[in-house]
């Protein structure tokens, strides 16, 4: 397989610039906010409990 | 120039949209669980007064050379080492090539590449073994030598990864002559396989323990996917720009398990293969900096909570290869320090807790890539009917499904056969000995496939940007944090110093 050219990628993906869509943003935190949520239960029934 | 050789691991991950060969070979990761579930089920002959693997070689910490090596078992006494290195030879030469014409490899060069391979690894792994650079400090005097550098054996996976980046950095012309038998992702899969035997003889000696290391496993799920993935994702788009095609391959390898959750999650939302497979190049340059920085760390700041260095490497080094590969060097290290500190604890709870988390993670990796399938496909792409659940088992790592089976075997015959337990570990120790080939052999592979050079390539340093700020300024902190909340504390057996 050729050696791809990652300069000529990045550039144009710079070229064509993805707002973050609102979709995106409800991914981000829903997954970062209920990890927490888990984390914090994790722990605490590792303490407790295991 | 830079190598031809791609990051292991993506030689079997096929694209959906992507047209498959028209005869593909059985994958990695099949192949993995068939040949470590051969050696597991051999080993077992010591149960049955036939001793199948006894013949097999083993290094013990040497300062005369001829006295490295032996066979494992005393029925086999009698036989020099080196035929005794031979046989393991001819054995494992035997396994791989029916695999390799499994994988539908060049069987020829295969072949060629694997005795290079083999003998180059195990070479590594007897200097490993000298005295000087592999003797506790309990161990000099019956030796007779007055210093060391306290490395234990495992000191071999270290150089068999300097002579690995040797070949890969400044002999390319070598690497690509042994590309076929260079599989890391093969060698480290095939050990874990056997590794869960291994695991099982120890969930058993400490139900307790083990309890709680799966049950950081499951935080370890949490972890990787629902609270790296998110901040990876967001800084890759947010901060740096980044479109959807690359941010998504680029937190996957950076926060799950490098090239094959790039490679999966790539696919899962139609990026271009090019672009996981760039993602991985960098994925497998920065494990290998990891793995020769984090175990270290450990030994110097975690000597004293062994499980919390175990979690830490299973969650915060990337790959399969690597992270167990750190874990079983973080073992060797934390215990020896742990020794010369007046701590004596029983040694291999830092590999089994590093490994653990890593197929854990590992798991989740088909659902992940489901769930961003559907988001790609309902929410953004708005492409409908077009993702499906049997996509989850497309991309679940077979391999696991062999390190839960020789897991379970073990634990179902402990529970059963109490009696028998003398027996099992009898064969779980002969299996072993092929566990730690198949881990010096993905060391060296690991080092063979990676080519630094290709931080100097044009354009990379935004991309490596991006991994270097998140893994060195998030990953390998949180994962400390939450290794260190679930473990601190809590200590292997202890046993007689």
């Amino acid at each position: 397989m050729p050696e791809p050219n990652i300069k000529d990628e990045l550039q144009k993906m710079e070229g064509e610039y993805e707002p973050l869509l609102p979709v995106e943003y409800k991914l981000i935190w829903y997954t970062l906010g209920s990890g927490i949520v888990l984390l914090v239960a994790l722990v605490l029934l590792s303490r407790l409990f295991v | 120039m830079a190598t031809a050789i791609e990051p292991p691991g993506t030689e079997h991950i096929v694209p959906i949209a992507a047209t498959p060969p028209p005869h593909p070979g059985m994958s990695e990761d099949w192949l993995a669980v068939w040949m470590g579930l051969f050696v597991f089920i051999l080993s077992f002959g010591v149960m049955f007064h036939a001793d199948l693997l006894g013949w097999a070689v083993t290094t013990s910490v040497w300062t005369v050379p001829a006295k490295a090596l032996a066979p494992a078992s005393a029925v086999y006494a009698k036989l020099s080492p080196l035929v005794s290195l031979l046989a393991t030879y001819v054995f494992l030469l035997a396994l791989v090539l029916i695999g390799a014409k499994a994988l539908r490899a060049n069987i020829a060069r295969f072949a060629q590449g694997f005795t290079v391979v083999f003998a180059v690894s195990y070479a590594c792994w007897w200097l490993g073994s000298w005295a000087y650079i592999a003797a506790t400090p309990d161990k000099r005097h019956a030796l007779g030598i007055g210093w060391s550098l306290n490395l234990t054996t495992e000191s071999g996976f270290i150089i068999a990864l300097l002579a690995g980046l040797v070949v890969g950095n400044f002999l390319p012309g070598v690497s690509r002559a042994l590309k076929e038998a260079l599989r890391p992702e093969l060698y480290i899969k095939t050990a874990i396989v056997i590794l869960g035997g291994y695991l099982g003889i120890t969930a058993l000696s400490q139900q307790q323990l083990a309890s709680k290391m799966f049950f950081q496993g499951l935080c370890a799920i949490v972890c990787a996917y629902l609270i790296f993935w998110p901040v990876v994702y967001y800084v890759a788009r947010r901060w740096f720009g980044f479109s959807r095609e690359w941010a998504v391959p680029l937190a996957s390898g950076i926060s799950i398990c490098g090239v094959s959750a790039a490679i999966a999650t790539g696919s899962a939302i139609k990026a271009r293969p090019i672009v996981p497979i760039m993602v991985s190049s960098l994925v497998v340059i920065f494990a290998v900096v990891e793995l020769l920085i984090l175990p270290f760390a450990a030994q110097h700041y975690l000597y004293s909570q062994p499980l919390v260095a175990g979690a830490w490497m299973g969650l915060a080094v990337k790959t399969d290869g690597a992270a167990v590969a750190s874990g079983a060097i973080a073992d060797s290290l934390i215990h020896v320090k742990a020794m010369a500190a007046g701590l004596y604890y029983q040694a291999g709870w830092t590999l089994g807790v590093a490994t653990t988390v890593k197929v854990f993670i590992d798991i989740f990796i088909g659902v992940w890539a489901f769930i961003l399938a559907w988001v790609w496909s309902a929410k953004i792409e708005h492409r409908e009917g077009e993702v499906h659940a049997g996509q989850i088992w497309q991309r679940f790592p077979k391999f696991i499904l062999g390190y839960v089976a020789t897991f379970l075997i073990v634990i179902a015959i402990g529970v059963m056969l109490p009696h028998m337990m003398p027996q099992v570990k009898a064969a779980m120790g002969q299996a072993n000995i092929f566990r730690a080939i198949f881990f010096v052999m993905t060391f060296f592979a690991i080092g063979a496939v990676t080519n630094f050079r290709k931080l100097w390539q044009e354009g990379i340093a935004k991309l490596a940007a991006v991994y270097v700020l998140c893994l060195f300024g998030y990953i390998i902190w949180v994962g400390l944090l939450i290794s260190w909340l679930f473990f601190h504390g809590i200590l292997p057996p202890a046993v007689k110093g």
